[in-house]
């Protein structure tokens, strides 16, 4: 065979490997594409100017930019507490970048949280701020319990929106890996924020489900307190009727007995009974075991 | 057997030339000071000083591979030339293909040593901010077989490029293709997002036509310790390697044909 036929030869099958390459990239990254789900990703981050310029520049390197951003914010905000600031008006922005070039950069939503829902001069002050952070970092780590649970507080603390609070914890209970204490919070905030019911339900499921001992005593002390607390709330009532019959309130729960509201004096989950205080309102005695302190 | 044995003498001594460049030696320092300092970049950040580690160590074994690959990678044919030596080697039995295979093959093997030792600069900077290793932290290794696929592909486009320009128009080129390919996915959603037809198809084309650098960006991932899907690793090794084969067979038919005077 002679050199030239054999180069001849050679070309054809380097042209063939190329073709065949060639088809081969087309495929595989068909298949790639078909598992990432590449462009959905890609169109939420580019709704954001500011994060798509940086990404544009980071050339690939966007964790590295999103860690550098998160530092800029600690620094930001460390100097800007020194020296008792009033405006953080970079706060919210860097705290975005940070997180759009890096969804998964948990410490930037859970402490930036923090600092953009502190009061002034502590934090930002801007709470509103701060749950959309969190809300953001949810939907790119929807399975991060603690992510929940920090949302909640700022409505807890911060707000004082006792239901989106409770609302938000549970939740976060039944995330994958969340603590048992993340249940037991939920069921203390819904009876600070008067959902005795919501309260209820969610104490006699701890209670169930507790696996120790202190866990359940807890539970048991906690759902005591709820009876003793509807009870006084349904004898309450039963004063301000009697107030309205009679014209008068009621000195202790042997008048609403002598007039027919009560057939027994009642008595609290621990068996000693109720009082009527100095204020006409219903009390427990003294030597009585329920702790009513559990739901404040 | 000759012919691979040919290459392998040629990949030899590409080896050796390249490690007597002096801004390989200027680059590895750079990285492994990077890494250092990341130590210390993370002491003052709150709650990330292992991701930043992670994040800036490998990214600096990522730019600067990219960067030894680009500078050593466009001198490959041209030095040759330059030096007349091409002809010497021409001139014995050795065909161009030999010569370009085992000129990739040279400066693949630079590059995959100078990785392992920046790697290991890489774990001894994690070593001594953790004080000890885990099992999990070998997931950076995944991200740095990543970044290898990268360099193949890189000095593959540089050896093309090489092929056909000068040595600064081929690092212009070279380091081109590689920021385009870090954004395809962003130029195939803009096409889609125009509506235009036309546009949409030659995003499409570029899309697929141009190396996928992203695919191979695992770094943030690795960083937060969440694991690298299979799938993944099948279809980059795949990928690099039939994207590699395009880019040398481009290379040898061009070679091929090129005239030296």
């Amino acid at each position: 065979m002679s050199i030239g036929s054999e180069r001849r030869r050679a070309r054809f099958a380097v042209w063939g490997l190329l073709l065949v390459s060639v088809g081969g990239v087309y495929t595989v990254q068909q298949a790639r594409d078909r598992h990432t789900a590449r462009l959905g990703e890609m169109s939420e981050v580019l709704y954001i100017p500011s994060g798509r310029v940086l990404r544009y520049l980071s050339l690939g390197q966007e964790g590295l930019m999103a860690d550098l951003y998160w530092t800029r914010v600690v620094q930001y905000f460390g100097r800007k507490r020194l020296a008792q600031a009033v405006r953080f008006d970079l706060l919210g922005p860097l705290l975005s970048i940070a997180t759009e070039l890096d969804p998964h950069l948990l410490v930037a939503y859970r402490y930036g949280a923090v600092f953009l829902a502190e009061k002034l001069p502590d934090g930002a002050g801007q709470p509103e701020a701060a749950l959309q952070l969190l809300r953001r970092g949810i939907v790119a780590n929807p399975d991060e319990w603690r992510m929940w649970v920090d949302l909640g507080f700022i409505y807890y603390w911060d707000l004082k929106d006792y239901a989106s609070a409770v609302r938000v914890f549970r939740a976060g209970s039944e995330r994958p890996g969340a603590k048992m204490w993340v249940r037991t919070l939920t069921a203390s905030v819904a009876a600070k924020g008067g959902e005795l019911e919501t309260s209820r339900l969610l104490w006699s499921e701890i209670y169930r489900n507790a696996d120790n001992d202190q866990i359940r005593h807890s539970a048991q002390e906690h759902l005591v307190a709820l009876t003793a607390q509807e009870e006084i709330s349904g004898l309450n009532d039963v004063l301000d009727a009697y107030a309205r019959q009679f014209g008068q309130r009621a000195r202790s729960l042997s008048d609403l007995l002598g007039a027919g509201y009560l057939r027994v004096v009642p008595q609290d989950p621990s068996g000693v009974a109720y009082v009527v205080g100095a204020d006409g309102r219903t009390r427990l005695a003294p030597e009585s075991k329920v702790d009513l302190k559990l739901l404040q | 057997m000759g012919a691979l044995r040919r290459i392998a003498t040629i990949a030899h001594h590409t080896f050796k030339e390249s490690v007597r460049e002096r801004v390989l030696y200027n680059l590895i320092v750079f990285a492994l000071l990077l890494m250092g300092a990341a130590i210390l970049f993370g002491s003052i950040s709150v709650g990330i000083e292992q991701v930043i580690l992670v994040n800036l160590g490998l990214s600096s074994i990522s730019v600067f591979g990219v960067l030894m690959a680009i500078f050593i990678g466009i001198g490959l044919v041209s030095k040759e030339i330059e030096r007349r030596t091409l002809y010497n080697i021409l001139s014995k039995p050795v065909s161009r293909p030999e010569f370009l295979l085992g000129k990739y093959c040279g400066l693949l093997l630079t590059l995959v040593i100078n990785t392992a030792i920046m790697t290991g600069g890489f774990y001894l900077a994690l070593l001594y901010q953790k004080r000890h290793l885990e099992f999990a932290d070998l997931l950076a290794l995944e991200a740095v077989y990543f970044i290898l696929l990268q360099l193949a592909l890189v000095v593959g486009l540089a050896l093309l490029f090489s092929c056909i320009s000068t040595p600064i128009l081929s690092a212009v080129f070279t380091f081109s293709v590689y920021v385009i390919g870090n954004f395809l996915g962003d130029i195939r959603w803009f096409g889609q997002e125009t509506h235009s037809p036309g546009v949409e198809k030659l995003t499409g084309v570029l899309y697929y036509l141009l190396p996928n650098f992203s695919n191979f960006n695992v770094i943030t991932r690795v960083a937060h310790g969440l694991a690298i899907p299979g799938y993944l690793l099948w279809s980059n090794t795949l990928y690099a390697l039939l994207y590699v084969s395009i880019l040398l067979s481009g290379a040898i038919l061009i070679f091929e044909e090129r005239e030296f005077r």
